[in-house]
């Protein structure tokens, strides 16, 4: 006995009375683990990385340093630990030491997982356009208006950052002033309106603004036909657009005639007037019948040159009359908002006030409205619509705008179910569940049929249902658009500085003479004017004449907003078309399929795609592209202005595909044209020059896991052209994964990621889009429920629908923590 | 204390609304006395009162203060002049300072220390960004941001109630990348310079008419005023709504949550100040000029002008006397093709001694500097009320948190303050302060706007003389 407690006590294994369960499981089913396959490195004297295993000085030390154990987790599934030349423990020996560290470090319960806490959301930018214009019909710019949120984990649904400073709230009331100002008539009856849009004055069948060239004399008309004669009064409302072209002017003029019944009203010149908008009114005294409104534009300098596509877009005229008041009509929406005739007793009236703004109130707000609010709404609308001069309806329009500055507006308010208390995490209530729903899949608010479901609490039992509902509802468009947009940083590409000319001019067959030249004048440039012979001027002068003849001209490659807004379209619609058809998840790894029209086919070297829609092509059999690394979108966003940066699409890779991204780069470090220096006649390429920086072990640790990845893409150039060479130099795309697994291309790449780390995607995916739907980054106690999706996911062979499933029914989505007192708040609408 | 043409208001005599409205007010002081510039009598000159000390000139002229940051620190060979004193020459960066030389004055070796990597390891563009009127350690955590309050919001707190908008938050930088900031820290430090509180970075308004707007009211000339006066009239009524239902909700929500709510709550209040100020101050004068185009220019250049326009016309008209202008985020890669390069700036601020790489970044250290110069040119050539231009009354700083950033320095910081602050600075020099912090400047310029008693800013160790 004491033979064996002093055996047990030199071996270093310490002995307790009573142990913790965990540190029992650990000594009997993980130390021997981690002593065969880690220690060499981590234990025993070792701790490479500072990682050690055996540095506890107490078991509660052991369990409580979670830091540790869950780097170590995430590294032994990624396979990055133990490194790729060790043995690897068997998928067993992983499990259990996952296990133990979920269960026993973690301490989650698999049954009942810590939902987690979201701070109160603020709606973002996105979230409230799509919310104003499913609550009022209203398109407000919210690009223009709000500034842009902030981001936490790569989203803008993140409740912890979404600040609402001051400057922000006045833009709300702002916004809401306007909004309401915009969508809610304030009087019962106003003059007829009709609007001609400029698309038919060329006698097009549908509404749209007209663009008239200012260098093309042009004549259109379109004819109305009136009931009753009467005064009206007609408002042409146009602008005088340019296309921008760097330092470049136009000044051109124009001349604009507008007529009515051949009579003249409008004879106006215009020069480059900058995006400018014009408005012009006119009284006419019509007849009942027909009238025709002509417009002709004169262009008046011939000669001049046309390099800034100057147009007049004929927005619309707006034809307003008769203004004798029997033939004033309802204003437009007015049933929308007001679906009764106002009431002309004081109580009738407050009554159908509460009425109205009762209702608005409750889909503003996103959940029932207690009485209390009500009658202060009603107030406040009384207040206004008893002033002199103020209408019924103006007092309802003031009260629809303090529910849209009201923070149960802004705020995403949540509260729990009521329930019996013993359950450690209440159930998120109902309304809060269509709010999470409809933002998560809609961007936007809940519509009546989930408000509907809510409010008998029949949501949560029909949740397969209406998440398909939801799917196929347009609305769903937004997550795509949303999602993709940040998860692929898709929307990046609208702004992304890219120069063409430097990009192509890597892929210029080398010139030896130019090179010279190129030599030659930075030699005779960087000397001062005073320094220089005649006859080295004169060389200088031929040489700038010869290097720069196509300076200032447009580049081979136009990368204009068309394009990008095609690639764009390229990165949704290939997401779209998984998610819908429910394609597998890893055909966004490697497909043979993408999504095209002409002009981006013809920007990938494709051939045989007509027409401006994007449509589903099958690529060849042999071609590289296919999935979402190969997309426009991702290969741009992830270059320089002026060339590819390997080390940037390796860390794209690393962070949303197979979700290792490793840790950000020590202070002060060089970047990489330097080290190219001595290079003879051409530059070395950029795998060469970033082989230089690997041979540094500080370095290498890291970019032995980026380069490799990015540099496989190197055949597809800064703008997401493919090339066969970089600087004269076939480029060399092979290489190798730190998880051991090496390729010959681009193609073979996808293939490992494939058949080797589908498990690894379908984490990092399950992972972005649970930060995006919860509204917060996910910790420790998380991992479980992300383990769970990606069981099910793997369960329906790779289905966005298991994705999409597990995200909605997981525990953070449908529970909350319990509030500080132990009893769940429900919001009591009688006593709030 | 009081004088003939100031108007002395006790606040608390107007009508408050509530108890409500008076507890916001109580911060106001119970006897305020203002020059009364706003649109009464802007020709007059008004001695000011030992109390109207605050943000005001020896001749009573308002006295107005303004931080412009650039990005990326810069070329420190073209930048320092070689000799220092009052005959110093302007090196190729500030030579577009030239027509100004009397009236600047170039800050030697001040230092931004906070902004250094200690154990936060990699992050020195949302460090240089987020300390700069900081002069703080920031926190690095991508989510859960602490800064600290920022210079000018310490300079806002005390004599923002002077006039209409205590402050001006302006920004010409538009991107907004998706995806992560700088090495974990939050993209709030890169993307604000002005902090009311340490977890409440005071976002910027990048939009010039929009500024215009909110400064001067919507429409043409001619109808601002009114539209102004409608919006007051409507917002008190729904303030009052939007404060009712605020109090019912903190009532339900965890502290947390509450922290978001507050941040909702101060905005209303600063509402509620900014119309108790229009029945106390008065309305803006009309600046009679065309609003500016809406949107966003589509040209940089004309950007960065059109917001030092309506930064002018704030100040001339006394709509503030504090603002902050961030030209572009600490490690902006912006390309600048306007003066023909194509790469990206931040790219090629890290040129590690390229020649050619450092002529590109100097080209562009000069373009800002000359959009800087246009800026001064705006501020001389009007005149303020007492006839100085407002460029003597003005204290106006131009710098970068970051000083070399070729290697992500943070001392030596390239910093001009341009201006005679009234007759208190003494410009038209370069001098080298010693290694003093920059937040020694920070306390300085802070006395001279009247705030007398603040003890420390930041990693302050006294005040900076000599400027």
């Amino acid at each position: 006995m004491w033979a064996l407690l002093l055996f047990l006590a030199a071996a270093g294994v310490s002995v307790r009375a009573a142990e913790a369960p965990g540190a029992t499981e650990f000594h009997t089913n993980v130390l021997p683990i981690l002593q065969n396959y880690c220690f060499d490195c981590h234990g025993e004297g070792a701790s490479k990385g500072k990682v050690a295993f055996d540095q506890f000085k107490s078991d509660q030390d052991l369990l409580e340093n979670r830091e540790l154990w869950w780097k170590a987790m995430k590294n032994l599934r990624a396979g990055i630990m133990p490194p790729a030349k060790k043995a690897r423990p068997t998928a067993e020996e992983q499990e259990q030491i996952v296990h133990w560290v979920k269960t026993s470090v973690f301490g989650i319960n698999p049954q009942d997982p810590d939902p987690g806490r979201v701070t109160l959301r603020r709606l973002n930018r996105a979230e409230y356009h799509n919310t104003i214009r499913d609550l009022l019909g209203v398109d407000f710019n919210t690009q223009e208006a709000f500034p842009p949120d902030d981001t936490g984990y790569g989203f803008d649904t993140i409740g912890d950052v979404l600040t609402l400073p001051p400057m922000l709230l006045e833009k709300y009331l702002n916004a809401a002033e306007k909004i309401v100002g915009q969508a809610v008539p304030v009087v019962p009856e106003t003059m007829a309106k009709k609007i001609v849009t400029g698309n038919r004055f060329e006698g097009l069948g549908w509404d749209g603004a007209l663009n008239l060239s200012y260098y093309k004399p042009t004549s259109v008309s379109n004819t109305v036909t009136m009931k009753w004669p009467g005064k009206y009064q007609l408002a042409v409302d146009l602008m005088a657009n340019e296309k921008y072209v760097d330092n470049v002017f136009d000044y051109n003029k124009c001349r604009l005639i507008f007529q009515v019944d051949g009579r003249e009203l409008l004879r106006q010149e215009y020069n480059r007037e900058g995006d400018r908008r014009f408005h012009y009114d006119f009284d006419q005294d019509w007849t009942a019948g027909d009238h025709v409104m002509s417009f002709q534009l004169q262009p008046l300098t011939p000669d001049q040159p046309q390099t800034r596509t100057l147009t007049l877009q004929i927005n619309s005229v707006t034809i307003r009359g008769p203004d004798a008041k029997e033939h004033w009509v309802r204003p437009d929406h007015y049933a929308r908002f007001f679906p009764k005739n106002v009431p002309t007793g004081a109580t009738a009236r407050r009554h159908y006030a509460r009425e109205l703004l009762g209702g608005f109130a409750r889909k503003a707000f996103r959940r029932p409205v207690d009485d209390k609010t009500v009658d202060r709404l009603g107030a406040l609308a009384e207040s206004v619509y008893n002033q002199p001069g103020k209408t019924f309806e103006a007092g309802i329009a003031q009260g629809m705008v303090a529910v849209l500055a009201s923070p149960r507006f802004l705020f995403r308010e949540e509260g729990a179910e009521p329930d019996s208390g013993k359950e450690r995490y209440p159930l998120v209530d109902e309304y809060a569940l269509a709010s999470r729903l409809s933002y998560f899949l809609w961007t936007s608010m809940p519509d009546d049929e989930l408000m509907r479901l809510a409010g008998e609490g029949r949501l949560r039992q029909d949740l397969s249902a209406q998440v398909a509902r939801m799917l196929r509802d347009k609305k769903s468009e937004a997550f795509v658009r949303d999602f993709t947009g940040q998860w692929l940083r898709a929307r990046d590409i609208q702004d992304w500085p890219v120069d063409p000319r430097s990009i192509l001019a890597r892929e210029e067959k080398f010139d030896p003479e130019r090179a010279r030249l190129r030599k030659r004048f930075h030699e005779l440039n960087d000397k001062s004017d005073e320094s220089l012979t005649k006859a080295e001027k004169d060389e200088l002068a031929g040489i700038r004449s010869t290097l720069f003849k196509n300076f200032g001209g447009p580049s081979r490659v136009n990368f204009d907003w068309e394009l990008r807004f095609d690639m764009r379209q390229e990165t949704e619609k290939v997401f779209d078309y998984v998610l819908r058809e429910d394609r597998g998840l890893l055909e966004l790894l490697d497909s043979d399929y993408t999504f095209l029209n002409h002009r981006l086919a013809a920007h990938y070297g494709i051939t045989n795609v007509d027409g401006n829609e994007m449509r589903r092509v099958t690529l060849a059999p042999d071609s590289p592209r296919g999935g979402i690394l190969t997309e426009g979108t991702v290969l741009v966003v992830t270059s320089n202005p002026t060339r590819t940066s390997p080390v940037k699409r390796g860390l794209f890779i690393l962070d949303n595909v197979l979700g290792t991204p490793p840790p950000p780069p020590p202070p002060n470090i060089p970047p990489l044209e330097d080290a190219a220096k001595g290079a003879t006649n051409h530059a070395l390429s950029l795998r060469d020059t970033l082989a230089l920086h690997r041979k540094d072990a500080l370095c290498s640790s890291c970019h032995n896991r980026m380069d490799p990845l990015g540099l496989a893409f190197e055949n597809f150039n800064a703008m997401g052209m493919w090339r066969p060479a970089e600087y004269n130099e076939p480029i060399d795309a092979t290489g190798a994964l730190i998880t051991g697994e090496s390729f010959a291309d681009v193609r073979e790449l996808k293939r490992i990621l494939v058949t080797r780390h589908a498990k690894d995607f379908y984490r990092t995916l399950t992972e972005k889009m649970l930060t995006y739907a919860l509204g917060r980054g996910l910790d420790f106690y998380d991992v479980e429920t992300v383990d769970q999706i990606v069981a099910r996911i793997e369960s329906s062979n790779g289905r966005p629908s298991a994705l999409l499933s597990g995200v909605v029914e997981s525990a953070p989505f449908q529970k909350c923590r319990r509030a500080r007192s132990g009893q769940s708040v429900a919001l009591n609408l009688d006593n709030p | 204390m009081k004088r003939n043409d100031i108007r002395s208001e006790n606040v608390a005599d107007r009508t408050a609304g509530g108890f409500n409205r008076r507890r916001f007010l109580r911060g106001l002081g119970a006897c305020v006395a203002l020059p009364a510039f706003a649109s009464s009598a802007p020709t007059k000159l008004l001695a000011a009162s030992s109390a109207g000390k605050l943000a005001a000139t020896a001749t009573g002229a308002p006295l107005r203060t303004a931080f412009l940051y650039f990005p990326n620190g810069a070329i420190p060979g073209e930048w320092w002049p070689k000799q220092d004193g009052t005959d110093f020459d302007l090196s190729r960066t500030l030579e577009p300072l030239g027509q100004f030389r009397r009236q600047i004055q170039v800050l030697g070796e001040l230092d931004d220390r906070s902004a250094l990597p200690q154990d936060d390891g990699s992050g020195d563009h949302a460090r240089a960004n987020g300390t700069f009127l900081t002069s703080v350690r920031i926190k690095k955590s991508a989510t859960d941001v602490h800064a600290g309050i920022s210079i000018d919001q310490v300079m806002a707190r005390d004599v923002g109630h002077l006039t209409r908008f205590p402050s001006l938050e302006l920004t010409c930088e538009t991107s907004r990348l998706s995806g992560a900031c700088d090495s974990g820290y939050s993209c709030a430090y890169q993307y604000n310079l002005s902090w009311s509180s340490p977890t409440t970075p005071m976002t910027a308004e990048a939009n010039p008419g929009q500024v215009f707007e909110r400064l001067f009211g919507a429409g043409p000339p001619g109808e601002r005023i009114e539209n102004l006066q409608r919006r007051r009239q409507e917002q008190r009524s729904i303030l009052d709504f939007v404060l009712d239902d605020t109090r019912q909700m903190q009532r339900r929500l965890n502290p947390r949550d509450n922290d978001k709510l507050d941040q909702y709550l101060t905005g209303v209040r600063e509402l509620e100040i900014r119309i108790q100020k229009a029945e106390r101050l008065g309305d803006p004068k009309d600046p009679k000029v065309d609003s500016p185009p809406a949107g966003i220019p589509a040209s940089y250049g004309e950007h960065l002008e059109l917001m030092f326009d309506i930064l002018t016309l704030a100040f001339q008209s006394d709509s503030t006397r504090v603002a902050t202008l961030l030209l572009a985020h600490d490690g902006s890669n912006r390309s600048f093709s306007e003066i023909g390069i194509p790469e990206g700036h931040h790219d090629l601020s890290h040129h590690f001694n390229d020649k050619a790489k450092i002529q590109k970044v100097s080209e562009i250290d000069l373009w800002y500097v000359t959009q800087f110069a246009r800026f001064l040119q705006k501020l001389d050539q009007t005149r303020d009320v007492d006839g100085n231009s407002l460029l003597h009354n003005s204290m106006i700083l131009y710098g970068s948190g970051n000083a070399d950033g070729n290697r992500h320095t943070h001392v030596n910081l390239p910093l001009v303050l341009a201006g005679a602050g009234g007759g208190t600075l003494a410009p038209g020099r370069y001098v080298r302060h010693g290694s003093k912090p920059a937040a020694n400047l920070f306390l300085s310029m802070a006395d001279r706007m009247g705030l007398e008693n603040l003890p420390r800013f930041g990693d302050s160790t006294g005040r900076l003389g000599n400027i």
